[in-house]
């Protein structure tokens, strides 16, 4: 049974890894940009990403560490444990916020982007201080973003906002199926499968988007 | 349906100034058709063609007294390469350039 455990964690924690790496390049790609273009809003997607795959390294870092090693019964694990998820659920839902702020309709010049970041800061500072179901509240961010990628996607049609609007929908999935894991346990792995395909998505579109004739 | 773009950005200017380069290919461009193909004032256009000159992403070959012609450098084409590549990238999350 132990055993059964530490092998979905391991391959909990192998997707974790990939869906971090992707994370990294999405922030390598919207920092490149932000260099190129001085696009206030590249920066915060940069900034949400970067944010996104720390929270995932420090999880795999945590769990690993604690359990893997010292077993799920071992010294402190359970307070260790309790840090480390509520720590990824803040981070998850920094990024998300940063998400809503950055993939926002534009209406006119960028000069608006300091007036809301008042607002902005105060609801970071918001997701550290709320404790209570972080997936809830991941899920109603992410909702917020993914109502962006659909009106993003069917103002321009591009293939390259599809692979986005795909990826936040199934990072979106991954989170309402986390948050059934308490009735049925077995869809956590699911829930990590559709958080990986929701990133492999946004690999797609960033390596389709690199090609240029 | 398409977005609306209310402000461009002085990359994008740049940007669309060497697309319209690009097109007349070995050609070269003429000022009068980079003006109308980026949308700028004949003021904006002088200065921002010394600008590219100036960053040698395009280079200038005079034909007569007073007639000029612009030719995209390597460095220009690879320029105007990653500009597409991020501007795909941007506009796939929403983001105008």
């Amino acid at each position: 049974m132990q055993d059964g455990i530490f092998a979905l964690i391991r391959l909990d924690l192998i997707f974790e890894i990939i869906s971090g790496i992707i994370a990294l390049v999405v922030t390598f790609y919207a920092t490149k940009a932000y260099n190129l273009t001085g696009q206030k809003k590249l920066s915060d997607l940069s900034t949400g990403f970067l944010v996104l795959s720390a929270g995932m390294f420090g999880r795999v870092i945590g769990t690993w560490y604690f359990i893997i090693r010292y077993g799920i019964e071992g010294p402190s694990s359970e307070l260790i444990l309790s840090i480390v998820t509520i720590a990824y659920g803040a981070s998850r839902i920094m990024a998300y916020l940063l998400f809503v702020v950055a993939t926002r309709p534009a209406r006119h010049r960028e000069s608006l982007n300091n007036e809301n970041m008042t607002g902005v800061s105060l609801l970071l500072a918001a997701t550290i201080l709320v404790d209570p179901n972080l997936e809830v509240i991941a899920i109603l961010v992410l909702v917020l973003v993914v109502i962006q990628a659909i009106i993003n996607y069917f103002s321009t049609r591009s293939r390259f906002a599809l692979y986005v609007l795909l990826g936040f929908s199934l990072i979106l999935l991954s989170h309402m199926l986390v948050a059934q894991t308490l009735v049925n346990p077995g869809l956590f792995l699911l829930s990590q499968i559709s958080q990986l395909l929701g990133y492999l998505s946004l690999l797609v579109m960033l390596i389709k988007a690199g090609r240029v004739e | 349906m398409s977005r609306k773009r209310a402000y461009r950005s002085k990359m994008r200017i740049l940007a669309d100034m060497m697309r319209a380069i690009q097109s007349e290919g070995e050609d070269g461009a003429g000022p009068t058709k980079i003006l109308y193909a980026a949308n700028l004032s004949h003021d904006r256009l002088t200065q921002y063609l010394e600008e590219l000159v100036e960053k040698k992403l395009i280079k200038e070959a005079e034909l007569g007294s007073d007639n000029r012609i612009y030719f995209l450098t390597e460095k220009g084409r690879e320029f105007l390469k990653e500009f597409v590549r991020m501007e795909r990238f941007s506009e796939a999350f929403g983001i105008e350039i």
